[in-house]
């Protein structure tokens, strides 16, 4: 019986194996291209060229599920989080399709550069930098106008989606504080570079914004509009008044709130009859010992 | 015309002589209950002095009564934005030591005391908690100017005064005070049943009375702030609010109410007056320097066969209009003019008039020492009365001070007639003076005298036939009704019903 059970929970293992493994290439485009690149320099993320011989299967699976808490307990994971000042979000994708993206990487990564390791480092920009027409710090002001519009939900998003000022916030004069569900992204820019907003917009990493735009993607043309805005926005910052209730909301919005209901309560006792009409004649009486 | 009927009274404050009769006649009717004992449905204020309750008169304290808005009033101390605002309570109301904290001695330790060194006492027990008490105030400690600086000189009327008419009021040998018996007015316009959330008040259809339905009664106590004369009380027992029901199980069978048929100085007049109940919103709002003649002007002439006709119309019976024909109120109102309603500037149109005092009769000592009784001395005219004009003004006419001296001209001609007839001393001439200036003949000063001094019962009190028979076929059929009662059983007989 309980051979039996095992037998058919390997082949099931085997099975789904199997089903995942060819999409090793599909998924690493899906989940990890946002942020990381093979052999082609450091995005958001390292330059997975060669991880597979650099970390064991174990390591890559934990850090890839939860990396805040595996750099708790390990130390080159640590390490690497304080490299890039943010650990990687979470992601939600099984064991079996991280073995099926490490064998993507290792067939992918040339051998020489394994050997030599460490890549030089290339600048952010460097994939996005192809063509200088696509470069969201050359964009037009109408372009990033345009850009402020969809972040700020004035112009909806072409296939539907949510706009960016539901959960994230930009520190910008002409627009409204944004949510705080998310990250705030008036620095994004500096933070990721082109490619890592490109990146991030094309194909979002985050659980919670990846299932916001799985059925409506942005479009190219508003991912290129959105980059010029955070690009402006983040040179800007220096600028712009700063929205400091953002980070006080509770004190000023509690402290309003309290003022707005005692003002009602107030309003309730004013005119009110105080006291008895006769208290000046009681305190006029002698009192006799008896009560008090 | 939209004539209605009204029970209506006049209360005649120079023959009243404090004697709290009619409030306990009516204590031991109406409020000798638990939760009540603090009510006095009928009291007997001293004026000079701050009433019961405590400075009921000032509404700035207790926000009752009327104000004029327009065209029309609003109640001053409710309203539905008033009352969205104070939903959770009720802010001017006058709370239990503004009245008073009732109590009772316990006689029977007088009795029980075990024999000691001490005499024994009856303590003061408070009938709110059960406990001993310290007693504090009463309903009518301000009573003969009892507690003057603390009650008298606190008067709410002396707003009207300067300091040294005030002052001019304490001083010996210019002192004054008169008593002001207070029961409900039952208005024509009742601030209490405007502010009823609930609909608890009503005014009776056929005589006017204002009652609360206690199954109605929800506690808000609206009325309680809304009554400016403070004549709605709450029982703290029950949960419903109680007012003066101007006996009217008794005037149902032709008995005159217990405070008016007890009143040893037979002070009180009772009778039916006609309105015209159109008229009410537009005289409530009308300006306030007119609002004693507009609210005198709402009662119509029980004569006029116009007014008959229009009562018959409005099913007003036969035997209620010949009672208004022979109102003792529409004479003292009408008439006569010589009765006012008490504080006209709430608006209520209060159905209670007051024949204001005339006081006192001065006399003046002669230079052998002796009280000099010669008219010319005794009946000084009308300017050399000791109560300031405006103090009674203050109280009767919002204010118009002619008004009360037209009825005290009257009031002072109808003396000097009658000494005119009793003692002869009056010259012809002071005599066709006075009558002229108060515009009233000879006649009329007898029908007064006689009305004020020598009426019968039937004259003071002129009770229509409540006609309940009719009140009860406006809701049921009697003929439902016929042959299914008469003779009453305690015991089923053997042979059954």
């Amino acid at each position: 019986m309980k051979l039996k059970l095992i037998g058919v929970s390997v082949s099931m293992a085997l099975s789904s194996l199997s089903a995942t493994a060819q999409d090793g290439a599909a998924v690493f485009k899906q989940t990890c291209s946002a942020c990381h690149s093979i052999g082609k320099g450091k995005l958001v993320g390292p330059d997975l060229k060669g991880v597979n011989t650099k970390r064991s299967e174990e390591w890559i699976i934990n850090f890839v599920k939860n990396a805040q808490a595996f750099g708790e307990k390990d130390a080159d994971a640590k390490a690497m989080i304080t490299e890039y000042g943010y650990p990687m979000p979470n992601q939600n994708v099984s064991d079996a399709d991280i073995k099926a993206i490490i064998s993507y990487i290792a067939e992918n990564s040339p051998a020489e550069a394994v050997a030599t390791e460490a890549a030089p480092a290339t600048t952010a920009s460097a994939p996005a930098a192809q063509d200088p027409a696509l470069d969201p710090a050359n964009a037009s002001d109408e372009d990033i106008l345009a850009g402020m519009n969809i972040f700020s939900g004035k112009q909806r998003l072409e296939n539907g989606g949510v706009s960016c000022i539901s959960c994230h916030n930009v520190n910008h004069n002409d627009l409204v504080a944004g949510g705080l569900l998310a990250k705030d992204l008036t620095k994004v820019y500096e933070r990721m570079g082109a490619a890592g907003v490109n990146g991030i917009l094309s194909a979002p990493p985050f659980p919670a914004m990846a299932s916001s735009y799985k059925d409506n993607p942005l479009t190219e043309k508003e991912i290129y509009q959105l980059s010029a805005f955070f690009n402006k926005a983040a040179s800007a910052d220096v600028y712009s008044h700063q929205r400091a209730y953002n980070s006080n909301l509770l004190i000023y919005g509690g402290g309003g709130a309290f003022v707005v209901i005692a003002s009602i309560i107030m309003l309730m006792f004013i005119e009110r009859k105080r006291k008895c009409v006769k208290e000046d004649i009681y305190k006029r009486q002698i009192k006799s010992a008896c009560s008090k | 015309m939209n004539v209605r009927s009204q029970i209506s009274m006049v209360f005649h404050l120079d023959k009243c002589i404090g004697c709290h009769t009619c409030s306990v006649a009516c204590k031991n009717i109406w409020t000798d209950r638990k939760g009540a004992e603090y009510m006095w449905w009928n009291n007997v204020e001293t004026k000079p002095g701050t009433g019961y309750p405590t400075k009921w008169e000032d509404q700035d304290i207790y926000q009752g009564g009327w104000v004029k808005n327009g065209d029309t009033v609003s109640l001053k101390g409710a309203g539905k934005l008033k009352g969205l605002k104070n939903i959770f309570h009720n802010p001017n109301m006058p709370v239990l030591d503004d009245y008073y904290e009732p109590w009772a001695y316990r006689y029977q330790d007088l009795f029980d005391a075990p024999e000691g060194n001490d005499q024994p006492i009856g303590r003061a027990v408070s009938l709110i908690t059960g406990e001993p008490m310290e007693i504090q105030a009463g309903p009518n400690w301000d009573d003969d100017l009892s507690g003057t600086p603390d009650y008298a000189r606190q008067d709410v009327n002396f707003k009207h005064l300067s300091k040294a008419e005030q002052e001019a009021m304490f001083q010996l040998e210019k002192m004054t005070f008169h008593y002001l018996p207070r029961i409900c007015n039952h208005c024509l316009n009742p601030a209490c049943v405007g502010s009823c959330p609930s609909g608890a008040l009503y005014k009776r259809g056929e005589d006017g009375v204002v009652l609360i339905n206690q199954e109605r009664c929800r506690a808000w106590r609206m009325c309680v702030t809304a009554c400016p004369y403070k004549k709605s009380y709450y029982n703290w027992n029950t949960g419903k609010s109680e007012k003066c029901v101007l006996c009217y199980p008794r005037l149902e069978s032709a008995q005159a109410p217990a405070c008016m048929h007890s009143c040893v100085g037979r002070i009180r007049y009772l009778g039916v007056m006609l309105y015209d109940a159109d008229q009410i919103q537009a005289v409530a709002s009308c300006d306030e320097s007119q609002i004693v003649d507009r609210h005198l002007g709402i009662y119509l002439d029980p004569h006029d066969p116009a007014v008959i006709k229009a009562a018959k119309i409005n099913g007003i019976a036969d035997s209620t209009i010949k009672a208004a024909q022979n109102s003792p109120v529409y004479k003292f109102v009408k008439e006569w003019k010589i009765a006012l309603p008490l504080h006209p500037e709430f608006r209520t149109l209060p159905n209670l008039f007051y024949v204001p005092p005339l006081l006192p009769a001065m006399a003046s000592v002669s230079e052998d020492g002796k009280y000099d009784t010669v008219s010319e001395h005794l009946l000084t005219g009308v300017e050399k009365l000791r109560v300031p004009i405006r103090y009674l003004s203050s109280l009767f006419t919002a204010g118009n001070d002619q008004k009360v001296v037209d009825v005290f001209k009257r009031l002072h001609a109808v003396r000097v007639s009658r000494r005119n007839t009793t003692v002869k001393d009056v010259s012809e001439s002071q005599l066709n003076s006075v009558m002229n200036d108060a515009g009233i003949d000879v006649h009329m000063a007898n029908a007064i005298f006689r009305l004020t001094s020598l009426a019968t019962f039937e004259e003071r009190f002129v009770i229509p036939a409540a006609h309940r028979e009719e009140a009860i076929e406006m809701l049921e059929n009697t003929g439902d009704y016929k042959g299914s009662t008469g003779f009453g059983f305690k015991e089923k007989p053997a042979r059954g019903l």
